[in-house]
């Protein structure tokens, strides 16, 4: 019986079925030469299908750059969907879903938030109680996909799950409401995994801004290293946050208001703070936000890009949200060809690396490095709303 | 029993201390979380537990370490008139301060979840902390809710806390759905499945045969006492105390004197009726409160329970229950008064000497003091891990098991 357990554990044998899914090179940057689609060299003379391969060979450059930079998503509305199916089968497809294993491994989704927003009838009612049902939901779903999902609480986590094929879960973000007011709940809802808060929809951060109890739950966010998510939050609570943080925000659906107007859409403005910030802008795959078809969501991308900067545009697919999906990217598996777009507008692949995946990890470590530093300052926060705001 | 425990209980004191070091306390309930939330709003900087706080709290480091304390379930207690969403987040907030306390002090406090952590921390020689929560109002009425508490470290729920709930009858309430109604044997049966133990103090003698019915686990009293010594609803009764060998559980015995002296029930309904004279809650310690506490007393001359008192009840538990089904739970931090020889934690060594002076062996102590409650936990955990090989979690609600609630 020893015999067989110490030969069981020896390290050799332990993680010979998780493989890394893509090839482990040795720089992202330049990748070797197996790695050039095969399809457009083998098919020397296109003449009349020339559109259709230019496409098709774009679709494939786009399939190749995301086996090496999955995809990062920014928004699933994943647990308050699946709270409201009696059945579904991720495993096989999940028709009433636009998410599902085959389709994210298709998209090649390499990490996705799963958002715990709750309708605002729930969310005015009992948002807390609500909050640990999808926390729970999401932490069963995710236990019972062993071989493709991983629930993720630190960058490392995020990228260990990548290397050995998994999609890395994160949980968030969660309604500002679900705190209670409480900075004890933030802690307790961050120790079951919770990584993202949004601010909106409570009284500390509301249309006038944060209050200073909501100055203190932006503290506290960043102590802890859960990030804060300003999608559909006041003008003023994202005038407040940018100055208060000290760690990247995002808005984990918006796109731009300069294209669509939209009351979670940015405006320029808070795109160039993003720029200082070094936040995120995930532009979402949502008519109503970004447009009706895949262009015009590659639209958005262009703008943030260029007005928020490369290292501060990200993706977000929105998808099993009450959004109504654009044109072209209707569900998880449609990246690839969101990114071929994107191709053809010129991106380049160090861009696209930095959009699909780069972007989300930095902002995860840098979130973690300023809650490291932030832990070695202060102490646990015992503010309470009544205490700061009366 | 009228003699000073000092001077009776001296020769035995070093022998208890020696069992002790061996054999520490599993102690089933301490309310320092609350206590801190009361008087410091969880500003741990104000309650150095490190330190000498005697006169402020019943409970601080050196303290535990002089009363051979090896594990203690931390209460997460929240306030039975708080409910719905509210006792949600308060629960939360008492977890997130016990988890403070171990960040702060790792030194003397570890994190267990299981048994195996419980023992892990005694050959460390660090006391195993783990967390009860009280009363089923913090779940609000949702399996989820439970199954997140558990991830949280909450290792025991007391199903009711004084008032009644809506699955089940507290002893201090009027009877309501008559035990536990279906939904509350749902919960029963999630918490055998995720390995949270039941706890039946506090609850209506029918909640408690109705968990002991349904309950696959071993169940404990984390802190009540013989019902035959002292006719308190508080207390377990005799025909409870004779289901724990099947069960397996343990009945922790507690040392409030309001519980356990007959003679202290009469004066203490006088002294709560009092403090709602003034408009407060008959429960509150505010420095205020007790202020008013000793104007009472000054008036009226507070019985007095002591270390035998204690002891008379363990003696009849252990007739009983049997050796294998007592431990101790002394509520400290949770009652305004203690028997005196047992003022704090401290004074868990002369509940031990004075059981070596009647004769208890020490095998038996090693099992009322470590031994049963450890052995509780280990047997939650291996029918957790039974259950959860045969069925998932359950998300059944009080709507679908009791019907719409009634308005």
């Amino acid at each position: 019986m020893a015999d067989l357990q110490e030969e069981s554990l020896a390290p050799g044998e332990v993680g010979k079925l998780d493989e890394p899914t893509a090839p482990v090179h040795g720089g992202d940057a330049v990748p070797p030469e197996y790695d050039e689609p095969a399809v457009p060299q083998d098919d020397p003379a296109p003449t009349e299908a020339d559109g259709d391969t230019t496409r098709a060979c774009d679709l494939s450059r786009a399939r190749d750059l995301l086996a090496r930079h999955p995809v990062a998503d920014g928004h699933s509305g994943l647990p308050w969907a699946l709270h409201q199916l009696s059945w579904y089968d991720l495993e096989l497809g999940e028709s009433a879903l636009r998410t599902d294993i085959p389709r994210l491994r298709e998209g090649a989704v390499g990490a996705q938030f799963w958002s715990l927003a709750l309708p605002a009838e729930v969310r005015g009612e009992r948002a807390v109680s609500a909050t640990l049902d999808l926390i729970d939901l999401a932490g069963r779903v995710i236990a019972s996909h062993p071989e493709a999902l991983r629930l993720t609480r630190t960058p490392s986590d995020a990228a260990d799950a990548r290397s050995h094929g998994r999609i890395a879960c994160l949980l968030g973000p969660a309604e500002a409401r679900a705190l209670g007011d409480s900075l004890g709940a933030l802690r307790a809802l961050h120790a079951l995994g919770v990584r993202s808060l949004a601010l909106h929809s409570t009284s500390w951060a509301a249309g006038a801004g944060l209050t200073r109890f909501g100055e203190e739950v932006v503290r506290e966010c960043n102590r802890l290293g859960v990030l804060l998510d300003l999608s559909g939050s006041s003008p003023r609570t994202v005038e407040r946050t940018l100055a208060v943080t000290k760690a990247p925000v995002v808005f984990s659906r918006s796109g731009a208001a300069a294209l669509t107007p939209h009351p979670a859409n940015v405006d320029d403005g808070v795109l160039a703070a993003l720029r200082a910030n070094k936040g995120l802008c995930m532009v979402p795959c949502a008519a109503e936000r970004t447009g009706p078809t895949l262009a015009r969501v590659a639209d958005h991308l262009d703008h943030v890009r260029a007005v928020a900067g490369v290292e501060c545009v990200a993706l977000s697919g929105t998808y099993d949200t009450e959004d109504r999906p654009a044109q072209g990217v209707e569900d998880t598996s449609r990246y690839p060809e969101l990114v071929a777009e994107l191709l053809r507008r010129g991106w380049t692949e160090t861009d696209l690396a930095q959009l699909t995946w780069g972007n989300v990890q930095r902002v995860l470590r840098d979130t973690e490095f300023t809650a490291r530093a932030a832990q070695e300052r202060r102490p646990p926060s015992t503010a309470t709303a009544e205490r700061l705001d009366g | 029993m009228t003699s000073s425990p000092d001077t009776d209980l001296a020769p035995y004191l070093a022998e208890a201390l020696d069992l002790l070091a061996e054999h520490p306390v599993v102690d089933g309930h301490n309310d320092l979380p609350w206590a801190l939330r009361q008087h410091a709003r969880y500003d741990l900087a104000q309650f150095d537990i490190a330190g000498d706080l005697r006169g402020r709290l019943h409970t601080d480091i050196p303290r535990l370490r002089a009363g051979g304390v090896g594990a203690q379930f931390w209460s997460v207690y929240v306030r039975s008139d708080m409910a719905g969403e509210d006792a949600v987040s308060a629960t939360l907030e008492q977890i997130d301060c016990v988890d403070q306390l171990l960040a702060a002090y790792p030194k003397d406090l570890v994190r267990a979840l299981t048994a195996d952590d419980m023992e892990k921390a005694r050959g460390e020689g660090r006391i195993a902390s783990l967390k009860g929560a009280e009363g089923g109002h913090s779940i609000n009425n949702s399996l989820a809710t439970l199954r997140a508490l558990h991830a949280l470290g909450v290792r025991y729920m007391t199903l009711t806390h004084n008032d009644n709930i809506a699955w089940a009858d507290s002893a201090t309430d009027e009877p309501g759905v008559g035990g536990l109604s279906a939904f509350g044997r749902e919960v029963v049966r999630e918490m055998n499945r995720t390995g949270m133990l039941v706890d039946l103090s506090h609850v209506a003698a029918s909640t408690m045969r109705d968990a002991l019915d349904e309950s696959a686990a071993p169940v404990i009293f984390s802190h009540s006492s013989s019902r035959a010594v002292c006719d308190h609803p508080r207390n377990i009764p005799d025909d409870v105390l004779a289901q724990l060998p099947a069960n397996g559980g343990v009945a922790m015995a507690t040392f409030v004197p309001k519980f356990i002296l007959p003679a202290a029930v009469a004066w203490t309904q006088a002294a709560d009726e009092n403090m709602r004279a003034h408009g407060r809650h008959h429960l509150d310690t505010t420095p205020e409160a007790m202020e008013i506490h000793r104007a009472f007393e000054a008036a009226n001359p507070r019985p007095i329970a002591t270390v035998a008192t204690v002891a008379d009840h363990l003696d009849h538990m252990r007739e009983v229950a049997g050796i294998d089904h007592i431990g101790i739970g002394g509520d400290y931090d949770g009652t305004a008064f203690t028997p005196s020889g047992l003022d704090d934690v401290a004074g868990y060594p002369n509940l031990i000497a004075e059981l070596l002076r009647r004769g208890w062996s020490t095998a038996d102590l090693a099992k009322l003091t470590w031994s049963n409650a450890v052995r509780a936990l280990r047997d939650a955990e291996d029918v957790a891990r039974d259950l959860q090989s045969r069925r998932g979690p359950s998300n059944a609600t009080i709507d679908q098991l009791d019907g719409p609630a009634t308005s």
